[in-house]
């Protein structure tokens, strides 16, 4: 693919690093020339410098045949007006932007772009992992407001019906594995200790899940 | 009418003391400490909203629904595409002025961004000066809106080529019209017999060729020293 990376950051650096390894065509815009030092050494693609609004610029780094675009820089309002212009001049669908701060994300969201915010999922990530040591996140979706989870079915749950384990709670089951073959799981079927169920679920509902298994080990 | 203003800089508050003197109703949304202080003495409290722009319950405090023009001036010319591109997006706000700071984005200030009319500074100066420069004694009036027109007048002086000539065999352009001649004080409606008198001051509806043309005609055949 010919991918063009907009910002040239600690980021943008890391994700020209993983895509040029792949063996994808890399194109990548700084505003700054010396940041393109951060690049790996070994990275041959091609570097452009100027501002990510001005249209030659853009042209430079081959934007016209781009594939792709991640426009990673540290300005989000940059970020939302450089990922709808590739949307709605340039025509390119698989356009990728970077939530820097926050509070700017309804501005993204307001541009109908795909937002990845490293904030926002690491900090809901770390949150996780400090309340549920025992439920594994094995899936993140958005930026980690809807998650899938792994949890093995304690002794205490065995010939209990999926019904009295989910309740009526932000948590899907997706997934139920028992003897080693995975089902779609119905709300009527009977758990078994050992099974590994599979639910997709907010953080709320993961919280409630967590609580009504604890009761009922307890 | 409602407008909503954005950054009380010099621009955003010199529009907005126009607009008040007009009567009009406005909002001018600004979130420097420094800036704030001084708006504070310009303009009356409840036309300024603090508050980040870019947030969009700061808009809507201002009113942003209700508007019916948005005035993004700000000094960054991506904050007042997204201005734009929010007020109609999401507020339905039915007319969008933008400043343009750097005129190598002009290209971005048209629909992409919804912007209805993109006011560039830079271009507008530097346009006023040149004409300044090529065009002598001649004023501009009024640059119309579309196209590339202009209002010009200018006095005939002693000794322009003009002198003693009728219109119709001036060899004007096809883009430029005599509109009317002030003589000792009243107007004549001109025609393509009226024959040019020194003093005799000229209104004309031109574009820039036409102007240059006219310049031509009503400077003395001795070029000044």
């Amino acid at each position: 693919m010919k991918i063009i990376v907009i910002g040239c950051g600690r980021l943008g650096a890391e994700l020209v690093g993983r895509l040029y390894q792949r063996g994808h065509e890399v194109s990548v815009v700084d505003i700054l020339k010396s940041s393109f030092d951060k690049l790996p050494a070994d990275f041959a693609g091609r570097t452009n410098e100027g501002e990510a609004i001005n249209r030659e610029v853009l042209h430079r780094a081959g934007i016209e045949n781009a594939d792709a675009v991640a426009v990673v820089t540290d300005s989000d309002i940059t970020n939302a007006v450089v990922g709808h212009l590739a949307r709605h001049v340039y025509h390119i669908s698989n356009v990728v932007v970077r939530n820097h701060d926050p509070i700017y994300r309804p501005i993204l969201e307001a541009y109908d772009l795909q937002v990845i915010s490293a904030l926002s999922w690491g900090s809901q990530r770390i949150e996780e992992m400090i309340y549920h040591a025992d439920l594994e996140m094995i899936f993140s979706t958005g930026n980690g407001e809807v998650e899938i989870y792994e949890l093995s079915i304690p002794k205490e749950w065995d010939g209990r019906s999926l019904r009295e384990f989910i309740g009526e709670d932000a948590c899907l089951p997706v997934s139920l594995m028992h003897a080693g073959r995975s089902v779609l799981p119905t709300r009527e079927m009977l758990l078994a200790a050992g099974d590994f169920l599979y639910v997709s679920a907010t953080l709320d509902g993961v919280e409630a899940l967590r609580k009504r298994i604890f009761t009922a080990t307890r | 009418m409602l407008v909503v203003i954005v950054s009380g800089g010099r621009t955003g508050a010199q529009l907005a003391n126009l607009l008040l003197s007009q009567n009009h109703d406005v909002r001018v949304v600004e979130n420097r400490p420094e800036v704030l202080e001084r708006i504070h003495h310009e303009l009356p409290t409840e036309a300024i909203i603090e508050g980040d722009a870019l947030q969009m319950r700061t808009l809507e405090l201002a009113g942003i629904q209700k508007a019916q023009v948005l005035a993004a001036c700000t000094t960054k010319d991506e904050v007042n595409l997204t201005l734009c591109y929010l007020a109609r997006t999401h507020y339905n706000v039915p007319r969008n002025i933008a400043r343009v700071n750097n005129p190598r984005d002009q290209w971005l200030f048209d629909e992409k961004f919804h912007v209805d009319v993109a006011v560039n500074q830079a271009e507008i100066l530097a346009g006023l000066i040149q004409e300044e420069m090529s065009l002598g004694d001649m004023i501009t009036l009024l640059k119309l809106r579309r196209g590339n027109y202009s209002i010009v007048e200018e006095e005939v002086p002693n000794g322009a080529r003009a002198i003693g000539v009728a219109i119709k065999d001036l060899g004007l352009p096809d883009h430029c019209v005599i509109a009317g001649i002030i003589r000792k004080g009243e107007v004549i409606v001109p025609r393509g017999v009226t024959i040019f008198e020194a003093g005799d001051e000229v209104l004309a509806v031109t574009d820039s060729d036409g102007a240059n043309r006219l310049s031509v005609l009503f400077s003395p055949l001795v070029e000044k020293k």
